[in-house]
């Protein structure tokens, strides 16, 4: 599903390249929940960035699906990222103007489905949560784990074939944390291809693969 | 998706109700001053709009040339001139001759009644303007002699019903003219609002069969609108009256050293672009008109400067959103709907308030603009029209580009929080804030100069006395050979009384031009190429005394004298024209006029005529013992109503027949500032609303950027810094756009009020007082604007805002 060649991401600082991710290989098929691990700097958050075509890359090749992301053009790129990626957050990154609801609905506006399209959809993935009942709360209204819950299930909307979460427990408590990783498990299970960031080696222990990260570097004990 | 981001847009400007209230008051206000402007603006250039064929009407106007040089321009042409380019002229399709007649006197049931707007019009009248017929036949009206065409409230007025074709009517009692036609009076933006035309064949059986007008070419006075075809070609036109009227005049003028031209004006230029002399009714003013629009403009640009400003200062608050909205699928395009949905609909709530205040408005618009818009504004297509493309420039023009800013951002910078790397636009913001003061600063400094200059016309002396003097319009019912008898012991009878100062008549009193214009003046024995044009006013042996002029040189007009029936008495100007620098020079001397030698008595100090935005004019005062004319009395302000009840009686009793109409003569000068001061007015009205838009931006910008400098603020004050120290950091950027503002808006200003200072023959003296008092005003505006939120973040508790953070 995920193909990538020696992929090179760097910043010029002061004349010099700053290396941010450095001749990364990494290959991922369809099904597999894998948690990338690594001290903090070590480029996690780059690569799945990158891997989520929300951030380039400056060299190598990424083949996603059928098609070469190093190739296309930005609309598309966004076209494609649109169909299949979702994104969960550490920070979860409601929109706080809007209501529960509201941000579930959010990517199926996007992706200009209907209104009845959508009222199904949000009210089934709001079923699916168990937060019916809070969907007309604003995210401010809502602990850590219940914005969490929102951001997956805003993640899920669109049936993304791809779930990247950049460390999605790091601001729950364990319990909270807990939960959050039994979904993953049972949507994994369900057949959607994870890519988690995290420091916990209990956490990275619901994924089938571990890869860790140093310096930008894949450490090749994998 | 709209209803989905005027949603988010709606509770994004309920969240910042601040911010929210600040730019749809701005624009509200902008759209308000702008729609009312525009209203006036477009009423101004709608005159004769409704005249089915305006594109083809055009007024044949005459240029004179004294030796060479453009002397006067004239409204009114040759008598010949219509009957004569037509015969010569295939584009030319008809031609209507106008003579303007004044006001006229008629009766009914036994009571004076005044006709104020008389023409004597040819019978093309109708087939040119449109003006459509009540009563009567189009193809009969006006062609013989001694009919007249009526319109419907005058009609009405004076028989109570538009049934009157064949019905008589009596003109100031010189004879019985058939009523032919009665027609729809004319529009308010119109210049020809005729009440009664009276047919143009009247005038030329009125002139005798030795005066004939048709041939008439060294004449004036008579309007000439010409109907051309419709493809004729104006230029080419105007040069086919180059030989006619050569052939006509040429070789006369030729003598006299001079020339005329004579030029087309198309219709519907005239109301704007004409000023001449001889016009048939006020003329507007072009220039004003666009100075205004400008003015509305520049308010609402202030107000969508202040949407671009605060939308981009906020943008970092906006970041974050966008961030996640990128993450979560949105292209930049939807991004790029949706702030523009939130420009439009602020917009939206902006266009409705706009609507309250304009309804407001409406009545206290029209009081300081002299305009008389009214509701059915409301039902007009072009409101409408107006209101739309402004609320659509301003969805755009304010809109796309904070849309465009906010869009850009990077979601991966900004989720990590990484707002640090973010363009502040802080030069863009700057450059808008220096441009909105500039704008008040130009306009302050405008009003100023407009105010001083109506102040110093209105404070300098006029040369001739103008107060508490009664004028009674001249009478035009009675003038024969007995008048002089009458008028004499009328003004007897009047001076008996002693709350009556002296009394004088004229042809002209001050406050208007001197209609009477005579060429041909020259000193006996001089060449001809020396003839000159003058003013001439005729008088009695009064004036001179009553209106307290005062001679330079030789004496004022006294029966003493018993030669001074041929005297004239010049003003100084008209001396210097004649060729005397010293006035004692003129004295004695003999001049030509119109055929008779007159001898120059005495030379006038120059006065004000008109209003001090025009220039002396050479001007002759010639006694004329027996002039009909204006009566001028001087009164005591004490008595005032006794008086005018006393000359009212006198009046009716020597000029029976006749309406008394009376005014004061400083109020009747006055109304020549009237269009000035409301200029003023309305000037200063749009500037106030415009440094009140820009403060409200101030405002906002002010209260977001120390809303952020809020820490640092903290921070300084834990150190130690004084409050004093933390305000000038805080007012140091201001004051430095401040300044780059005034060194901006102070040539520009001069430079335009200078230019609209040559719209003046009388100055004011420019005083760089003028420019730094307006500018000092708006330091002191701006300074209060943003103290409302730097004083309470420069003492606040430093301990409070550092937790906040
Ligand atoms: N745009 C950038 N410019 C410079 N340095 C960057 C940029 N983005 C990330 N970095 C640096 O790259 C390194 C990797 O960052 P990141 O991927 O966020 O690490 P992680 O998620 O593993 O903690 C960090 O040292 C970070 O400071
Ligand atoms: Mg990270």
């Amino acid at each position: 599903m995920i193909n990538l060649k020696h992929i090179f991401k760097w910043v010029t600082v002061g004349g010099s390249r700053v290396f941010l991710l450095k001749d990364i290989n990494l290959e991922v098929k369809e099904g597999e929940f894998i948690s990338i691990m690594g001290p903090s700097g070590s480029g996690k958050s780059t690569l799945l960035n990158v891997i989520g075509m929300l951030d380039g890359f400056d060299e190598g090749e990424y083949h996603f699906l059928q098609e070469s992301v190093h190739t296309l053009k930005e609309k598309q790129r966004a076209q494609l990222y649109k169909q299949y990626i979702g994104f969960v957050f550490q920070a979860y990154h409601l929109i706080d103007e809007l209501t529960v609801y509201e941000n579930i609905e959010t990517p199926l506006i996007y992706q200009n489905l209907k209104t009845s399209e959508r009222k199904a959809m949000v009210a089934d993935m709001l079923d699916r949560f168990n937060i019916v009942g809070k969907k007309d709360l604003f995210p401010a209204q809502l602990s850590g784990g219940q914005q969490q819950l929102v951001g997956i299930a805003r993640a899920l909307i669109a049936k993304p074939k791809l779930l990247l979460a950049d460390e999605p427990t790091g601001n729950l408590n364990s319990k909270q944390g807990e939960e959050i990783m039994e979904l993953f498990k049972q949507l994994n299970n369900e057949g959607v291809t994870i890519i988690q960031v995290t420091h916990s080696e209990k956490n990275a222990a619901y994924g089938s693969r571990v890869i860790n990260l140093l310096d930008g570097r894949k450490e090749i004990n994998q | 998706m709209i209803k989905n981001y005027l949603k988010i847009a709606f509770r994004n400007i309920i969240l910042q109700k601040g911010y929210s209230l600040i730019n749809i008051t701005g624009l509200a206000i902008g759209i308000t001053a702008c729609v009312l402007i525009l209203q006036y603006v477009s009423f101004e250039l709608s005159y004769e709009n409704f005249q089915v064929n305006k594109d083809r009407i055009y007024r044949v106007q005459q240029d004179r040339y004294d030796n060479g040089k453009l002397s006067t321009q004239w409204a009114a042409g040759a008598f010949a001139v219509g009957n004569s380019f037509k015969d010569a002229i295939p584009e030319i399709e008809d031609y209507v001759k106008l003579v303007q007649q004044g006001q006229v006197t008629t009766e009914v049931d036994n009571e004076p009644t005044k006709i104020e707007k008389v023409f004597f019009a040819s019978s093309a009248f109708f087939n040119i303007f449109t003006y459509p017929l009540i009563a009567g036949e189009k193809n009969n009206a006006l062609k013989e002699p001694f009919t007249i065409a009526v319109s419907e409230t005058t009609a009405k007025r004076i028989f109570g019903t538009t049934n009157i074709v064949g019905k008589r009517m009596d003109l100031d009692r010189k004879g019985n003219f058939t009523i032919t036609a009665v027609y729809k009076d004319a529009p308010v933006n119109t210049q020809l609002k005729p009440d009664i035309l009276i047919s143009y064949d009247t005038y030329v059986k009125m002139n005798g069969p030795d005066n004939n007008p048709e041939t008439a070419w060294s004449w004036d006075g008579c309007l000439t609108y010409l109907l051309l075809r419709k493809d004729a070609d104006i230029k080419g036109v105007e040069k086919k009256f180059i030989p006619i009227v050569e052939k006509a005049t040429g070789a006369e003028y030729k003598k006299l050293n001079a020339a005329v031209t004579y030029l087309l004006q198309p219709l519907t230029d005239i109301h704007l672009y004409s000023n001449y002399m001889m016009e048939p009714a006020p003329n507007g003013d072009g220039k004003t008109i666009y100075l205004l629009l400008g003015i509305a403009f520049f308010i609402v640009i202030i107000a969508w400067v202040n949407y671009i400003n605060l939308a981009t200062a906020r943008a970092i608050t906006r970041a974050k959103e966008v961030g996640v909205r990128k993450a979560i699928g949105s292209q930049r395009r939807q991004l790029v709907i949706q702030f523009l949905s939130e420009s439009a609909l602020l917009n939206g709530f902006a266009l409705l308030l706009a609507l309250i205040l304009v309804v407001i408005a409406i009545p206290g618009f029209n009081a300081i603009s002299g305009h008389q818009l009214s509701f059915s504004l409301l039902s007009n297509f072009n409101f409408w029209i107006s209101l739309a493309v402004l609320f659509v420039a301003g969805v755009f023009l304010s809109g796309l580009y904070p849309a465009f800013v906010l869009s850009r951002f990077n979601p991966v910078e900004v989720l990590k929080g990484n707002t640090g790397g973010i363009k502040q636009h802080a030069l863009l913001r700057k450059s808008l804030v220096v441009f909105q003061f500039t704008a008040s600063l130009f306009l302050l400094i405008g009003t100023v100069i407009v105010y001083q200059q109506i102040q110093y016309m209105r404070r300098q002396s006029l040369g001739i006395n103008v107060d508490q003097t009664l004028v009674v319009n001249r009478p035009g019912v009675g003038i024969d050979s007995t008048f002089l008898q009458k008028m004499t012991a009328f003004k007897q009878e009047l001076q008996q009384q002693n709350t009556i100062g002296n009394i004088t008549v004229s042809t002209s009193i001050p406050g208007q031009a001197v209609d009477w214009n005579a060429g041909g003046i020259k000193l006996v024995g001089a060449d001809e190429s020396t003839q000159k044009q003058y003013r001439v006013i005729g008088m009695d042996y009064d004036f001179i005394k009553t209106y307290g002029l005062k001679l330079i040189a030789g004496r004022a007009f006294s029966k003493d004298f018993g030669s001074d029936k041929n005297s004239v008495i010049f003003n100084r100007k008209a001396a210097e024209q004649l060729g005397f620098n010293k006035p004692e020079e003129a004295i004695g001397k003999k001049i030509d006029f119109w055929g008779e030698q007159y001898i120059i008595e005495g030379v006038a100090e120059n006065f004000h005529q008109q209003s001090l935005r025009e220039a002396y004019e050479p001007l002759i005062l010639r006694l004329i013992p027996d002039v009909s004319g204006y009566l001028s009395v001087k009164v005591n302000p004490a008595q005032t109503k006794q008086t005018i009840a006393a000359v009212k009686a006198g009046w009716n009793k020597f000029f029976p027949g006749n309406t008394f109409d009376y005014f004061f003569l400083d109020d009747h000068f006055n109304n020549q500032y009237k269009a000035d001061q409301r200029f003023g007015q309305v000037f200063g009205l749009f500037t106030g609303l415009a440094i009140l838009v820009a403060c409200l931006g101030l405002f906002g910008l002010a209260s977001f950027t120390t809303l952020q400098r809020k820490k640092e603020i903290g921070i300084r004050k834990v150190l130690g810094a004084p409050v004093l120290s933390i305000l000038n950091l805080l007012y140091r950027e201001f004051a430095l756009l401040l300044l780059i503002a005034f060194a901006i808006a102070v040539p520009v200003a001069a430079f335009s009020t200078s230019q609209w200072l040559q719209g003046y023959a009388f100055r004011m003296q420019m005083h760089w007082v003028y420019f730094v008092l307006p500018f000092i005003a708006i330091i002191a505006i701006a300074l209060i604007t943003v103290s409302f939120q730097t004083i309470k973040a420069a003492v606040a508790n430093p301990v409070k805002s550092l937790r906040t953070e």
